[in-house]
This record gives C-alpha cells, sequence and structure tokens, in this order.
C-alpha cells in the first residue's frame, strides 16, 4: 500500500471569518503525523478539506503526485481518504453491524453475503479491542452502547473500508487509557501496511507517545512541523498559544497549593455509604471541605453513576448524608437546592441549551433567586460578572451558546453553577475536548473553589490530571472502589494504572 | 418581525387589488377577526415551544365545550357571566392537564394524546347536549367585545393587546418561561440543571387548555351562538400562526408576538380571497399554496441561520 499526500497553503472563509488562510500538511506511507492546535485553530478545517467534506477556497492538494479536488466525501473515499470524528457519526437505532456496513455491505459475487458472514466479519473487528471493552453482539443497537464503544465501533466503521489515509480526530477523547494503548497498537500496524496517520489530539502526551512528527496550528496557519526526536513538550505548547503559559505549569502551579490545603483537620461534608445502581456495588467514601476527590480507573465502571446517584439523577441504594443530615433526593432539583451542582460528561446533550443565549444558559438553575417578574438586569449583571471570571470569549451574553467554542462552552457549563456557590461539585470529564488555554482555566477555577471551602467529587479519563489534581483518588473496577490512593504516598501512575485493570488492594505498592 | 412585515405588506396589496380595502375601518376589522386566532394560538405557541412534537389539537373542542358551557350557565344573565368563566376555564384546565399526563405520564405522543382528546371532548358534547344547545349569550358579553373601548378599539383588540402582554411577561418574565425554553431545547440538560421537566410540560398544556377556553369564551361573545363544530376551524390556523410567527416546530425557540402577527397574515389572506370573488374552492386552494409558500420561506431562513 503506497500514498502521499499533502495540503498546500489551503485556505477557507466563513462569509466573514477566515477559518483557514495557510492550511499545509504532507504526510506519507508508514508516517504519524500529529495535528495539534487550540481550538478554533483551523485543524478540523483542514482535516475536513482533506477528506472533501469542505470545499477549499485557495491553495492545493495533492495526493500520489497529481493535484486533485473533492466533490464530496465519497470522492475522496473512493481513493482511500477517510476520517474519524469526534462528533459522532453513527446511527443510533441501527445495530453495531449495520452501522459498521452502511453503504459498503459485504458483497460475494455482486450480491449481499449473509446475515451471518456480516456479523462474523463485525466479530473480527471488534476482536481488535477483545479485552478493553465488554464482549459485545454485533446486533446491539448503538443508542445502547456507553460512549467508549461507541467510538470505538466508529473507528472501526472506518477501518472496514481499508482506507490508505485515515484522520482520527480527538477519536480518543472518550477513551480511557487501556482503550488507547491498543488503539496505538492497531495505529503502529496500520503504518506497517503502509497507511498513513493523522491524529489531531489535545493530550500531549498522546501525541508524543504515537506521533513521528508534529504539525502545529495557529490561528488558521500552521505554525510548526516538527519531528518528534528533536521536539519538547513545552516547545509544542508555545507554539500552539503562542505565548509560554500553558497548561502544565497550571497543573504544577496547582499542585504547589494542594499542601496548602491539609484534609485531615475539614469537616466531612459529604458521605456516601453502601451505595449501589445497576453498576455500583457498595461503594462508601468521605469527601472533606476544601477536598478535590478524584475518580479514576477504566471508563464506564461506575463513576459517572456516582456522581449521578449523589445528584439524584439516578434511582440507587445506599446512605447519602451531607455535614451529617441524611439526604434522600428524588430529582436533581432537590439536589441543586441543597447547594450540590453537576458539570455532566458530554456538554452539547446534558449541558447545553444549543440554540439559546449564553445569558438563559448561564442562569438555567438560577431563575428561581430573581422573583417575579423576573430582573433581568441582575440577571444579566451576574451572568456578565461570572463570564468575566471564567474570562469566556463572547460576542454578547445574548448571543447563542453554539457559537463558542468546545472550551468556552464548557465554561458555561462550569459557569452555571459558580453562579450558585456550590457547595459540593460533581464533575465528569470536564476537560474533554477543550483546549490547553481553557483547560488551565478550569483548574485554576478548581483551585479557587477548593480554597473557599468546596467539596470537589471529580472524574477524569485523562490519568495525568487525576495525578495532577487531586488529593485523593478512587479507583473504580466493575462498580466497586479497588484502590484508595493518596498524594504524598500511594498516588502514583503505576499504582493508578495497576488499580484500573483491576489489580487487588495487595499489589498496589 | 418578518411575518408583521408581511402582514403590512399584504394590508396594502389588498388595497391594489380592492379599491377602498386600505382604511382604518377595515385595518381594525382585520385586527378583530384575527383576534380570535390569535388568544386560540396563544396556548398553541406555549405547547409548540415545549418541544418534543409537543402540539395541542384539542384547542378546537376546547373552544367549542367552553363555549357551550357557558352559553348553558349564562342563560342572557349578566350576572353569570364571571362564574361561567370560571367553569369554563377550570374544564380547560381540567383537559390540559389530562393531556399533560398522557404525554407526560404515560408517553402517549402529543400528536395521538390532544387528537384523542379532541374526540372524547366532542363525543362528551354530543352525549350530554344531544345536539340541542340549549342557552343564551348574556348582552354584556357582546357588547364589551365589539363596542370601542380605547378609542377607534373594539374591546376584543384591547383584550388581545393585553394578552399578548401578559404572554410576554410569562415567557420572558417568569421562571416557568425560561424553564419552557429550556425544555423545549434539551429536556436532559434542563433536568440536570434541576428543572422539573414533567412538571413544566403538564402546566404548560394545562396554559393551553385554559387560553382556548378564554378563546371560546370570547368567540361566543362575537357569535352570540354555538353549534358543535364552532372551533374546529381555529384548529390549523392556530398551528399555522405560531408557525408562521417564527416559532421552532422543534421547540425552545418563538414568541407569541411572533403568533400574533401570524395570526394577521392568516387572516388578511383569507379576507383577500374573500374579496377576490373566485370560486370557493379555488380559494382553497391558493391558500394552500400560500401556506405552503410561506411555510417553506420559514424553513429555509432557519436553515440560513443556523
Amino acid at each position: 500500500m503506497q500514498i502521499s499526500l499533502s495540503a498546500q497553503h489551503v485556505t477557507k472563509r466563513y462569509g466573514g471569518v477566515t477559518a483557514l488562510s495557510d492550511g499545509t500538511l504532507a504526510v506519507a506511507s508508514g508516517e504519524v503525523v500529529a495535528l495539534v492546535g487550540a481550538n478554533g485553530s483551523g485543524k478540523s478545517t483542514l482535516s475536513k478539506i482533506i477528506t472533501g467534506v469542505v470545499t477549499p477556497d485557495g491553495g492545493e492538494l495533492i495526493l500520489d503526485g497529481q493535484p486533485v479536488t473533492f466533490a464530496h466525501p465519497h470522492a475522496a473515499r473512493a481513493r482511500g481518504i477517510t476520517a474519524v470524528y469526534q462528533e459522532l457519526s453513527l446511527i443510533p437505532d441501527m445495530s453495531i453491524a449495520e452501522n459498521i456496513w452502511l453503504t459498503h455491505e459485504p458483497l460475494h459475487f455482486g450480491l449481499p453475503v449473509n446475515r451471518r458472514a456480516t456479523l462474523d466479519r463485525t466479530r473480527g473487528l471488534l476482536d481488535q479491542f477483545a479485552g478493553v471493552i465488554p464482549v459485545l453482539d454485533p446486533e446491539t443497537p448503538v443508542k445502547d452502547l456507553t460512549p467508549d464503544a461507541k467510538q470505538i465501533v466508529e473507528i472501526l466503521k472506518t477501518f472496514s473500508l481499508d482506507p490508505r489515509f485515515i484522520i482520527l480526530d480527538e477519536a480518543t477523547a472518550s477513551l480511557d487509557s487501556q482503550q488507547v494503548n491498543r488503539l496505538f497498537d492497531l495505529i503502529e500496524q496500520w503504518k506497517r501496511d503502509g497507511r498513513a496517520i493523522v491524529f489531531v489530539s489535545h493530550r500531549m502526551e498522546e501525541v508524543f507517545r504515537i506521533a513521528d512528527r508534529i504539525v502545529v496550528m495557529r490561528n488558521g496557519q500552521t505554525v510548526g512541523d516538527l519531528v518528534h526526536a528533536g521536539a519538547s513538550e513545552a516547545a509544542v505548547v508555545a507554539l500552539m498559544t503562542g505565548e509560554s503559559a500553558d497548561a502544565d505549569a497550571a497543573l504544577a502551579a496547582h499542585r504547589d497549593d494542594t499542601h496548602v490545603n491539609g484534609t485531615g483537620l475539614a469537616a466531612v461534608r459529604l458521605q456516601v455509604r453502601t451505595l449501589t445502581s445497576q453498576t455500583l456495588r457498595d461503594v462508601s467514601f468521605d469527601v472533606h471541605d476544601g477536598e478535590l476527590l478524584g475518580l479514576g480507573g477504566l471508563r464506564g465502571q461506575g463513576q459517572e453513576d456516582i456522581l449521578l446517584a449523589v445528584f439524584g439523577a439516578i434511582r440507587h441504594g445506599g446512605a447519602i448524608e451531607i455535614s451529617g443530615r441524611p439526604v434522600q433526593w428524588k430529582h436533581p432539583k432537590d439536589a441543586v437546592d441543597a447547594g450540590v451542582a453537576y458539570v455532566p460528561g458530554d456538554r452539547n446533550t446534558q449541558g447545553l441549551l444549543a440554540i439559546r443565549s449564553i445569558l438563559e444558559n448561564l442562569q438555567l438553575p438560577s431563575w428561581a433567586k430573581y422573583g417575579f417578574p423576573l430582573r433581568t438586569s441582575a440577571a444579566t449583571r451576574d451572568a456578565g460578572q461570572a463570564a468575566t471570571d471564567l474570562s469566556i470569549v463572547m460576542a454578547g451574553l445574548e448571543a447563542p451558546v453554539n457559537s463558542l467554542s468546545g472550551g468556552n462552552a464548557q465554561k458555561v457549563v462550569i459557569g452555571k453553577w459558580l453562579l450558585r456557590n456550590p457547595r459540593i461539585l460533581l464533575l465528569n470529564d470536564p476537560t474533554k475536548g477543550v483546549d490547553v488555554g481553557a483547560k488551565a482555566e478550569i483548574y485554576r477555577l478548581l483551585g479557587e473553589l477548593r480554597q473557599a471551602g468546596t467539596a470537589i467529587v471529580f472524574y477524569s479519563s485523562d490519568d495525568a490530571e487525576l495525578l495532577g489534581l487531586c488529593d485523593r483518588v478512587l479507583v473504580l473496577h466493575d462498580g466497586v472502589i479497588r484502590a484508595e490512593l493518596v498524594r504524598g504516598d500511594s498516588l502514583t501512575r503505576s499504582n493508578l494504572i495497576a488499580a484500573s485493570v483491576g489489580a487487588s488492594h495487595g499489589s498496589i505498592q | 418581525m418578518i411575518a408583521l412585515l408581511l402582514a403590512v405588506v399584504l394590508f396594502f396589496l389588498g388595497g391594489l387589488l380592492q379599491p377602498g380595502f386600505v382604511s382604518v375601518a377595515q385595518a381594525i376589522n382585520i385586527i378583530r377577526l384575527a383576534a380570535f386566532l390569535g388568544i386560540i394560538a396563544a396556548g398553541q405557541t406555549l405547547v409548540i415551544i415545549s418541544g418534543h412534537e409537543g402540539i395541542d389539537l384539542s384547542v378546537g373542542a376546547v373552544v367549542t365545550l367552553s363555549a357551550i358551557l357557558v352559553f348553558r350557565i349564562v342563560n342572557g344573565n349578566n350576572g353569570m357571566v364571571i362564574p361561567a368563566l370560571a367553569v369554563a376555564l377550570a374544564a380547560g384546565a381540567l383537559i390540559g392537564l389530562a393531556n399533560g399526563i398522557g404525554v407526560m405520564a404515560l408517553g402517549i405522543p402529543p400528536l395521538v394524546m390532544t387528537l384523542g382528546m379532541t374526540g372524547i371532548v366532542q363525543g362528551t358534547i354530543l352525549v350530554v347536549t344531544q345536539g340541542q344547545m340549549i342557552g343564551k349569550a348574556a348582552p354584556i358579553m357582546g357588547e364589551a367585545i365589539s363596542q370601542p373601548l380605547l378609542g377607534p378599539l373594539p374591546g376584543i383588540v384591547v383584550i388581545w393587546l393585553l394578552v399578548g402582554t401578559l404572554m410576554w411577561m410569562l415567557l420572558e418574565r417568569t421562571g416557568y418561561g425560561k424553564r419552557l425554553f429550556a425544555v423545549g431545547v434539551n429536556r436532559e440538560t434542563a433536568r440536570l440543571s434541576g428543572v422539573r421537566v414533567p412538571v413544566v410540560v403538564v402546566l404548560t398544556y394545562m396554559a393551553s387548555g385554559v387560553l382556548s377556553a378564554f378563546g371560546g369564551f370570547i368567540l361566543l361573545g362575537f357569535t352570540q351562538n354555538v353549534f358543535l363544530n364552532l372551533g374546529t376551524p381555529y384548529l390549523f390556523p392556530s398551528v399555522a400562526a405560531v408557525v408562521i410567527g417564527g416559532t421552532v416546530l422543534a421547540g425552545g425557540k418563538g414568541s407569541y408576538w411572533g403568533t400574533m402577527a401570524g395570526a394577521l397574515v392568516l387572516t388578511l389572506l383569507t379576507s383577500l380571497l374573500t374579496a377576490s370573488q373566485l370560486p370557493e374552492a379555488t380559494r382553497q386552494i391558493v391558500l394552500g399554496v400560500l401556506l405552503l409558500a410561506l411555510l417553506s420561506v420559514y424553513g429555509r431562513q432557519r436553515a440560513l441561520r443556523q
């Protein structure tokens, strides 16, 4: 398999906005090129131009030495060029097998092969991720899958086309570390097959593990093309942001003040005993005032259920006490009234009102405090203050929230709870698919809330965040707390990974 | 805004086609006719904003029921108007409550639930009245609606402006209104932000029932008489007025000012066609084609904006 593809000085404007002013990227067989940049830097536009989703205004695409233009994604696909996108393209009501083979059902002498053969082929594809996802029946509807399994089906769907060129656009955002490892094994295999891979990601650690070269974009321009061996992470981040302040510095700064806030003396804010749900079995833990408790482990081991149960959003058994007072919440409203806040894992389907204004998104949980008729000027003033505190980049509070970039939209989801001064903050992977600048803001904010005494429970699929930010980390496996790792003692990367895969207490050093 | 502009353009277009159409008296007449549709479409606006295929097809039946109840209870007696109105509004609220519970608790699609409710209400009316309409509208009702109240404006127009102001307050200046938009856009986001979604939806269907019942009361003041299909002709225009007014059928976005303009546009179209002396069948066809054209233009505009 041979391919070489390059985009040279490609440009694209949407109305008055220049999305891409100089996109340049070259990839050849057996190469993994990482494409990095903050949200809005033009990565997605460049990817879409290469795969024929978007038509460029200027510049050139050169495939195997010949200039090409793709009028339609099908034209690119016919030449073996495909992409796995972060926004899933699967049809919820169709099965795994139907989704994977949609538009290219397996044929035999020009006729569709029988159902059993299709299912066997699907199982063969799913086997590539055996051990890191549960065994899945190819006839399961996609809507019943967890987000990580959906993402894997999305990857397999692309791979089933036997492409020469694959763009992975934030394809690891929903995956846990074991699943990422497996994907990277597959990518190594694809390299040996002679395929070319473009890996788009916000996770520096992954970029440095897998990429041969790193192409950096900023403000619609390609600003650097670095060979992995000679590049430092700091150099890449500096190119991305155009300045030296970066997320790791923020993490490090936060790490310094964790010692200021010892949890030994603070009161227990949240006490959970023998919590059970569909996925949880007998989960018990305490969270203290001003403590940042992490939840770790592979994806889908019950971390989300803990957050939802405490928030009163799912049926559960067991006992929950807030500051020593037992509570029985039937609806998130009860939890909200008691000063609990929840930042959901999927901001578009669970956190935002897409077409409504930033103002209405920020104030949604808080309208009751503005009386009747609503004192809208007060509501606007408070929301404006929150937007300033969070440095949300926006045209104005009346702009629809879906006009914001991913990082700024996530700040709105968090901001609506800051307006209520929560006493307990529950976060479900809040930095997923967020650019480094916004990540740093979120870390800073968590630090401030801890100083103010807020008890925080924080699930992250990014091990580096758990290691860098948390006072303690509970590692879940199969609905059970497998290990409790404490900062300055047992909280190490190797212990975190060991407990994630279900190693017993005894084996953790 | 666009719908209002369209109404003004249509009005002056009427002047070109029909000498003498453009006059203050004619304008007031059109607004008066549009008011009935506008008030009945108020509840429809709320239900459509609530999203999830929200639609209230029982508005016509509730209008009829309310008019019949008032007709019977008042029986020509001015003193009975307020109690009769209270009974009619309560009946509307009850029907809305049943719709809301059917949609939220039993998970019946709104279209099916409210269509079924239409059948139940109409059937009940038939069984109870045996087709005999006994009673009489009170004189004060006709006067309050038809006589000039504010300058040249008749009572009905003043009432409509009042309804419009209250609807604006409800949507833009109450917690309920803000939650209704949220529920219309994304129910999971609303729930996880502490909004009790079923309560908001049930209240919305109740509000629709109450507003339709009020529409029936007003309509009786105008017609002075009741019959079995009194409210039926207002059902589909009530949906069309909402959509022409820019409220998104998928929910979560819209305004009552838009619906008012939509009611004006529809009433103007009908009046122009009536004045055109075309045969009835041709008028129906032309109206249908114009509505299709209007609605598809609105659909396209939204696509461009997003």
